[in-house]
């Protein structure tokens, strides 16, 4: 079933496309050639019939002019005969006889008067009578006997008899096959190369797409590191491949987030659970049991303190997953950055102080972004616990709020011991902590994930005085952007 | 106090059923919606605790059909869901509550004893909040115990307000978050409680009865002089 899919579809699809191509070239053409046919056609009569009125005319002067006596016959046939020498349209002088003209002359009644011409002119006269052609006006004429039909013009000269001059158009007739034979032979020729040029294209086109189906299908059942092969060209197979391609890292990313979440929540999980079942089960020795309820009550307490803790682990890794693997569901609203700062600076003053540490805001205008609040405040809260947990008492941590290039940028900084430097280079990886860090280690990563989110920027570093520096660049909204130059004024918040 | 409890999964109801018990309450266990139908239609239950994932049908559909049928006790949601969908936030307003799994003991039997409480008014009058000797004037913005004015900042008494407006029900660090302070976060320091404590030093201060308790664990609860005292 795959095998007759991979070989027949594409194939099937270049015939049928070549072969509409084909019909409709050719019935084009077929139209096209109708109408110059029809032209050529009209014109050689034209010219035909120009020539049979001269030639009438010529014709019925020598006629009217000449003695009807023993010579008038001799006179007027030998005249016809030099004119039918000069028929238009003649190609080659094969027939000894000439059967291609006639000359009759005829009162309307009784046998032919003058007859020049292939035969005794009995069936012309008969056939011309028949016709009741009105004279001076060329038409045309079926002879009994005769395969091709005749061009015939009348006239009536002084005596009251009409002398006819008829053409055959045999010669017209013989061009007209000539156009026809040339142009079959030839159209045929063309319509063999446009089917075969429309097939090895489309098949050329449509090999790309197999071996893109071709590689897709591969994708997925042995790895997702492969990719589609793209075409130089930037048409639409080669965007096909290149969407494809951008599909294919999207979901190869999420995949691996997938993979490492599994992978590090059995390795978060282990441990704690590890601890909880060894509490539990002393908690249950029977050593333990005999003695007071003051002794194994902590140990109990501590197992839940552990499970409060896996929950936490447990909630912030998906929280984190799904951030990285772009499954972020932003509810965005156009937030004042300033203001969220100052409340939770607001929030977090008490804890500062207690821990002996100074907080300081330099900001001096309201700055919007559009962002999910609900995301930007656990982005600061990361950013502020971070500081309560590792830096000493004693310290600063200032905090900067400016714009920058269309971008606002929020600075927190400390003159703290700094980063460790064995950390600096893989700050916002998962599960980077310092030594002393009683975290889990997700915090940074969840920010760097989230501001990446809202499309900014994280970066980290230690300041040359000394202690930490992590700045976020948020891109300003556009009503923002478009505000006066800032001016710079500093509140401090002890 | 007659409660139905829906949930299917047999581990937690072997706790919660005796657990509940305990705590003093008669309980029914429904295993799937439509016995949770039956038994809903038949005894009046004074609160229903209802686990999402049941076996046969959402436990939101189950809520709403109960509505519909004219039950009308308040509902306590469990779910193992991380985030509150938009249906449960609707759900939320119309006085019910929800819990995520994992989730401690005690914050359940809180959170039931405050649905069932919902309706136990302690404000005296529109602009003033009365908790046995503690006092709040919203329209001035002060608080005494006492007849002692005592000196909050601004953020000291809304977060008094919360606990008043609250009084003799537990609140949890994430509930006082979100409504105090107006955001949705899991701080992994202690900035909530030291707050709390700050708060405290200042209401319950030395020869008082301390009126702001601690629920280990769970969070916090503003205990009515009377209990209090007891």
């Amino acid at each position: 079933m795959y095998s007759k899919l991979k070989k027949r579809q594409p194939h099937s699809a270049a015939w049928r496309v070549s072969l509409w191509a084909t019909l409709a070239f050719t019935l084009g053409a077929s139209l096209v050639f109708a109408d110059l046919h029809r032209f050529v056609a009209k014109d050689i009569q034209r010219r035909s019939d120009a020539w049979l009125s001269g030639e009438v005319q010529v014709l019925s002067d020598v006629a009217e002019r000449t003695p009807k006596d023993r010579l008038y016959r001799r006179v007027v046939g030998e005249v016809a005969e030099l004119a039918s020498n000069e028929v238009p349209n003649r190609t080659g002088d094969e027939h000894e006889e000439n059967d291609a003209v006639f000359f009759l002359q005829a009162d309307p009644t009784g046998p032919a008067k003058l007859w020049v011409g292939a035969g005794n002119g009995k069936a012309n006269l008969e056939a011309i009578r028949a016709s009741h052609a009105t004279p001076d006006v060329p038409f045309h004429l079926k002879v009994k006997g005769f395969p091709i039909p005749f061009r015939v013009v009348a006239l009536q000269i002084d005596d009251g008899s009409y002398v006819y001059l008829g053409l055959s158009e045999r010669d017209e007739l013989r061009v007209l096959r000539n156009l026809r034979l040339r142009f079959l032979s030839v159209a045929l020729w063309i319509i063999l190369l446009e089917f075969s040029l429309v097939f090895y294209t489309t098949r050329r086109m449509l090999g790309h797409v197999r071996r893109i189906s071709q590689v897709a299908s591969q994708i997925g059942e042995s790895d997702l590191s492969q990719r589609v092969p793209s075409t130089p060209r930037n048409d639409e197979i080669g965007q096909l491949a290149v969407t494809l391609n951008r599909m294919l890292d999207r979901i190869e990313n999420s995949v691996r987030q997938l993979h490492t979440i599994t992978d590090s929540l059995a390795h978060d999980l282990r441990s704690p659970l590890t601890a909880i079942r060894g509490k539990l089960e002393l908690s249950l020795s029977t050593k333990r049991q005999e003695s007071a309820e003051s002794d194994w009550k902590p140990m109990i307490v501590s197992a839940i303190d552990e499970l409060d803790r896996l929950t936490d682990i447990l909630n912030t890794s998906l929280d984190l997953a799904e951030a990285r693997a772009d499954a972020l569901r932003l509810r965005r609203s156009e937030i004042d950055l300033d203001e969220l700062i100052r409340l939770m600076m607001d929030l977090y003053a008490p804890s500062m102080s207690e821990r002996g540490l100074n907080m300081r805001l330099r900001s001096s205008r309201a700055l919007m972004v559009s962002a999910d609040a609900a995301l930007l405040h656990r982005v600061v809260a990361n950013l502020l616990d971070n500081e309560l947990k590792h830096v000493p008492a004693g310290c600063t941590v200032t905090i900067c709020l400016q714009a920058e290039n269309g971008s606002a940028k929020l600075t927190v900084e400390d003159d703290g011991p700094g980063f460790e430097e064995e950390l600096s280079q893989e700050l916002f990886a998962r599960r980077t902590k310092g030594k002393a860090s009683t975290g889990h280690g997700l915090g940074l990563a969840f920010v760097e994930a989230v501001v990446h989110a809202h499309g900014g920027s994280v970066s980290a570093c230690n300041r040359r005085e000394g202690g930490a520096c992590l700045t976020i660049t948020l891109p300003l909204s556009p009503a923002t952007q478009q505000a006066a130059a800032p001016e710079v004024n500093s509140g401090a918040i002890a | 106090m007659k409660l139905l409890l829906v949930e299917d999964e047999l581990e937690i109801q072997d706790f919660l059923k005796p657990s509940l018990a305990d705590a003093g309450y008669e309980v029914d266990v429904a295993n799937d919606g439509q016995a949770a139908e039956k038994l809903a239609s038949a005894h009046v239950y004074d609160a229903l605790i209802v686990d999402l994932g049941l076996p046969d049908q959402d436990g939101i559909d189950l809520i709403l059909r109960l509505r519909k049928i004219g039950v009308a006790s308040p509902v306590l949601i469990l779910s193992a869901r991380r985030s509150v969908d938009d249906r449960v936030a609707g759900l939320e307003l119309g006085g019910d509550d929800y819990l995520t799994k994992p989730f401690a003991l005690a914050e359940l039997l809180a959170r039931l004893r405050n649905l069932l409480k919902r309706n136990i008014a302690v404000s005296a009058g529109p602009t003033m909040l009365r908790v046995g000797d503690l006092e709040l004037d919203l329209l001035r913005r002060r608080a005494s115990r006492a007849g002692d004015l005592l000196n909050l900042s601004p953020q000291e008494f809304g977060l008094l307000e919360y606990l008043c407006r609250h009084a003799g029900r537990v609140v949890t660090r994430s509930m006082l978050l979100a409504e105090v302070w107006g955001m949705r976060i899991q701080p992994d320091t202690n900035v909530v409680d030291v707050h709390i404590y700050r708060l405290r030093g200042k209401v319950d201060s030395e020869g008082r009865v301390p009126l702001i308790k601690t629920l280990r664990g769970v969070g916090y609860v503003l205990e009515t002089q009377e209990a209090a005292t007891a």
